[in-house]
């Protein structure tokens, strides 16, 4: 699991919101070649698992193409896993699931952490009190063993289901950082203003608070997604991964299962391995040069 | 102590550098309290911490001398600057004295390395010793030592931060806005402790850096007032109150110190514009887009020094008075 | 009541609360199942062949009973919490009749001899090495930031399975997994320990590594946002030392990292666990892996509950000692003015 830094104290984006956050970007990441390695990498993969199986003409996972694990040979690239399919396939589709789950996670978290974030951060008083217990409560909790009781109480699980509770059980983080910068923000001037000239609360969110911390909860998302993704693998090596679908876990499930590293079928195992690794760690690195970016203070004078 | 020629700068990211502080020359007699004023963004934070030596990337002291006691060091080599003039020579009493202080060690802790810096021998139980006799003579609680910084209120915490500055009784102490974040009884209290200072010796002149006019003309001997990284007119705390000659002097001391609106209203418009950017500051004299005596000249060269060392101004218009009337002297 | 005692209070009750609520998930949770957990085991059973008839409806009802699944929900509730106050997590359904507490309490040393040291030294490897790059930077953080913000990223089980591919497989000189030998029983010999520790340390570096990079990344950054601080600026004026300059950055940017620590013990454990499958290493992990292939519900139940618990325990250990090393906490407020 990753462990998931809480987002630092990031420099708001100024007014004139998507014009400013691309021109600080534009400025920022001319220097910052971590940034641009990172998206490539990202980009190069989501392309992999959305169009590599017409590019290759690989285009059905569960086709039998050999016996257990195959050497890798002209037809099977990466050769074939325990049941006899192709693991260059499964690779592509099983990335797609993984990307899937992790955005629909993703989505999910950030939608709930900037709800009851900005809500406790703008109300302050009680209403922040209780409702940050609850996700103190919700971040001690290990939500791995949520999801593991969750997972088994549903019988059949659907990419959608895996990513809607993988959501539900990791917004903490999103909205612990999300109420620090909210209570920063309230008590700026233009939110005064436009409390007074009488706009509510949900408005004042809306118009006054959320834009300016844009650049935040789009980094807050790629944390999300980062994490969403490794959760739904280590659910998936449990055995409790989607059961409609072929996932980077599944594929390293199986190999366990059927001990592909022990009688050295590496094409089983470290294929799914690798693009785990390369999906967490260029989503990190873009993370924090990201961070850098809209975090000066962390830039090296 | 004499500083020679100051020049500092503010490296940026993108495009020219800051010059947050050009060509500054300054002097300060044993015993006096040098104030310097100017709005916030002249430089004068940067000149604090230019002369206390604690100027760090990316600030950079590009020129400049420091004379002190006798003994010259050059500004522009952090790593050159002989290790005991930090603390000894010239300390800082900073802004933010809030923070100034390690959060999670004692007074005492901090004391014992202070003074551990500059005399390796001593024993921790002999420095925290003469710390005690220090607050003694002072007339400070001796338990502050004991405490941790949060266990002290605001003004407590600032004064020991003035103790513990002045230690290693440094020739020079610079305090640089030491009371812009205390209330005002703080305020007079700290005032009060600095003088004591200087009274009794342990320090023998301070440079006293602030906004806060009226509370400077309390304290001070002389006052400086920067401009845009410059000194423009630097005299007698009583002339400078009273007859300030340079326009900016004028506006400012105008708008903060007159009680009588009236007078106020007649002297100044209020400065119009804002201080200008320091990464291309305006040709000639820095104030001329504010000026409201302006002359074609200023805005081509720099404007004369006007009067002596110790108290002068930098103004074309001023030059121009100061000649009128020594012409009419000489006709009469 | 002195700041401390209120700290210590107040993080007690919040330990029992989330103790609380812990007890109640796993208790609720499960029982989302439409229909009810014995159906399906015992529809598993019958389809498997194994058994039949008469035996297995006298599993069914003894399983019924033991759970109270025929009860109102607020009863079964109250006979979960009986069973718990004794001690007795119920009976296994694919060892029956072997009891869950007894096949947990002979897994968790495993996980806690393996994860307690890794993180204990991963977390002071990892916030040395932070410190370091950050304050000295130079060659050091160009080195040790990059390859621990990458080791940092790789899922635990990742690493596990590259690790034990190389050393167990390629190189050959680690066991390919176990707690211990095959042929060797447990006993308290010489021969023994080292045959464990043989096993040990290859899943003990897997884990151990990539706690270091995380740490080392968090405690960098802590460590770079130190070094501005006004206090540290001040120390200088004056001629402080670099080295107790530094030792004011450690500890003032570790406290953060201890705080940090408490919060991701979860995460670190659920990483444990897995990379335990990965090693097949005899601890709750491989118990739980082994549970949820046989639909083992008791097993996974009690898996849980011990893994709630131990975490929340952990985290409130964790904050308790936060109180005594941080003086703003510690130290009694004084009455100054």
């Amino acid at each position: 699991m990753a462990t998931i830094a809480p987002v630092s104290n990031a420099v708001s984006v100024r007014p004139g919101l998507l014009e400013g956050l691309r021109r600080s970007l534009a400025i920022a990441t001319k220097r910052n070649r971590r940034f641009w390695f990172s998206l490539s990498l990202l980009t190069l993969l989501i392309a992999f698992s959305l169009f590599g199986p017409y590019v290759f003409d690989k285009t059905d996972p569960k086709r039998l193409i050999g016996g257990l694990y195959d050497s890798p040979s002209a037809e099977a690239w990466l050769g074939t896993d325990n049941f006899g399919r192709d693991v260059f396939t499964q690779l592509m589709f099983g990335t797609r699931t993984s990307l899937t789950i992790g955005v629909i996670a993703g989505l999910i978290a950030i939608l709930i952490g900037v709800v009851i974030g900005t809500t406790a951060g703008y109300h302050g008083g009680r209403i922040e009190e209780s409702l940050m217990a609850f996700t103190n409560i919700v971040i001690t909790i290990p939500s791995i063993v949520i999801l593991i009781l969750l997972s088994i109480a549903l019988t059949t699980r659907s990419v959608v289901t895996m990513g809607l509770i993988i959501g539900v059980t990791s917004w903490p983080w999103t909205a612990r950082a999300v109420r620090a910068q909210t209570s920063s923000l309230r008590t700026r001037e233009h939110v005064d203003i436009a409390r007074i000239s009488g706009a509510g609360a949900a408005s004042l969110i809306l118009r006054e608070i959320l834009p300016y911390m844009l650049s935040y909860i789009v980094m807050a998302f790629v944390l999300q997604l980062s994490s969403g993704i490794l959760q739904e693998a280590a659910l998936a090596m449990l055995g409790l991964g989607p059961s409609n679908a072929i996932s980077l876990g599944i594929m390293l499930h199986w190999a366990l299962l059927w001990e592909s590293v022990r009688t050295g079928a590496w094409w089983a195992f470290i294929p799914p391995t690798v693009l785990l690794t390369l999906i967490a760690f260029s989503l990190l690195l873009l993370q924090s040069s990201a961070d850098e970016i809209f975090n000066p203070r962390l830039r090296r004078k | 102590m004499i500083l020679k020629n100051v020049h500092a700068h503010y490296e940026t990211d993108h495009g020219p550098v800051v010059r947050a502080v050009d060509d500054v020359s300054l002097s300060v007699a044993d015993g006096e309290v040098l104030g310097i004023v100017g709005e916030s963004g002249c430089g004068k934070s940067t000149l604090a911490s230019v002369i206390s030596l604690t100027a760090r990337p990316p600030l950079h002291v590009t020129a400049g001398e420091m004379v002190l006691d006798g003994e010259k060091i050059t500004l522009t080599d952090q790593a050159r600057i002989p290790q005991d003039w930090h603390g000894r020579k010239v300390s800082l009493l900073p802004q933010r004295a809030m923070n100034s202080l390690n959060p999670t060690a004692r007074v005492s802790d901090f004391v014992v390395d202070v003074m551990r810096a500059h005399d390796p021998t001593i024993l921790p139980k002999e420095a925290i010793e003469q710390a005690l006799e220090r607050l003694e003579q002072l007339s400070l609680p001796s338990r502050v030592l004991e405490s941790y910084p949060h266990q002290l209120s605001g003004g407590m915490r600032q004064r020991v931060v003035a103790i513990v500055s002045t230690l290693l009784n440094p020739s020079t102490l610079i305090a640089d806005e030491p009371t812009s974040a205390l209330d005002v009884s703080s305020q007079k209290e700290l005032v009060l402790l600095l003088q004591a200072l200087l009274e009794r010796g342990f320090i023998k002149r301070i440079i006293y850096i602030t906004h806060d006019l009226p509370m400077l003309s309390n304290i001070a001997d002389r006052i400086a007032v920067m401009y845009a990284g410059e000194i423009v007119e630097i005299d007698t705390t009583k002339s400078m109150i009273d007859s300030p000659r340079h326009p900016y002097a004028q506006t400012l001391i105008g708008s903060t110190l007159d009680p009588d609106p009236r007078v106020r209203e007649h002297r100044i418009k209020g400065i119009k514009g804002a201080p200008p950017d320091l990464r291309k500051p305006p040709s000639g004299c820095r104030f001329h887009p504010r000026c409201p005596y302006i002359m074609d000249i200023c805005s081509q060269e720099s404007p004369p020094l006007v009067g002596t060392e110790t108290n002068f101004c930098a103004c074309w218009w001023v030059q121009k008075q100061t000649d009128a009337t020594t012409f009419a002297k000489v006709q009469a | 009541m002195s700041k401390f005692q209120r700290y210590l209070v107040n993080k007690l009750l919040w330990f029992i609360l989330a103790f609380c609520i812990a007890l109640v998930l796993n208790f609720l949770l499960p029982r989302l199942i439409p229909g009810n957990p014995v159906d399906t085991i015992v529809a598993q059973m019958s389809a498997g062949g194994g058994v039949s008839g008469p035996a297995l409806e006298k599993l069914y009802n003894s399983y019924i009973a033991e759970f109270g699944l025929d009860q109102p929900l607020w009863k079964q509730f109250l006979i979960y919490l009986g069973n718990l106050s004794r001690g007795d997590l119920g009976t296994s359904f694919a060892q029956s009749p072997a009891r869950v507490q007894r096949l947990v309490s002979e897994a968790l040393p495993w996980t806690i001899a393996l994860m307690l040291p890794a993180i204990l030294v991963g977390w002071i490897v990892g916030n040395t090495l932070g410190a370091l790059a950050g304050y000295k930077g130079g060659w050091l953080d160009r080195i040790v930031f990059p390859t621990s913000l990458f080791v940092s990223s790789i899922p635990y089980y990742c690493l596990a399975i590259i690790l034990l591919y190389l050393f167990a497989v390629e190189f050959d000189i680690a066991p390919t997994g176990g707690g211990y030998g095959y042929d060797k029983s447990p006993s308290l010999t010489i021969p023994f320990i080292i045959d464990v520790l043989r096993h040990y340390w290859l899943p003990f570096l897997a884990q151990a590594t990539i706690f270091i990079g995380g740490q080392a990344v968090g405690m960098r950054a802590m460590s770079i946002y130190e070094l501005d601080a006004d206090y540290v600026r001040f120390a200088r004026g004056l001629g402080v030392s670099d080295n107790r300059i530094t030792a004011y950055i450690f500890r003032n940017a570790m406290l953060p990292q201890v705080t940090g620590l408490a919060l991701s013990i979860g995460g670190l454990v659920s990483g444990g666990l897995i990379s335990e499958i990965v090693f097949s290493y005899p601890g709750i992990g491989t118990l739980l892996f082994k549970a949820i292939r046989t639909s083992d519900y008791p097993v996974i139940q009690g898996i849980t509950l011990v893994v709630m618990v131990g975490v929340l325990t952990a985290n409130f250990i964790v904050d308790i000692a936060y109180g005594f090393i941080d003086p703003r906490i510690r130290a009694k407020a004084s009455g100054e003015s």
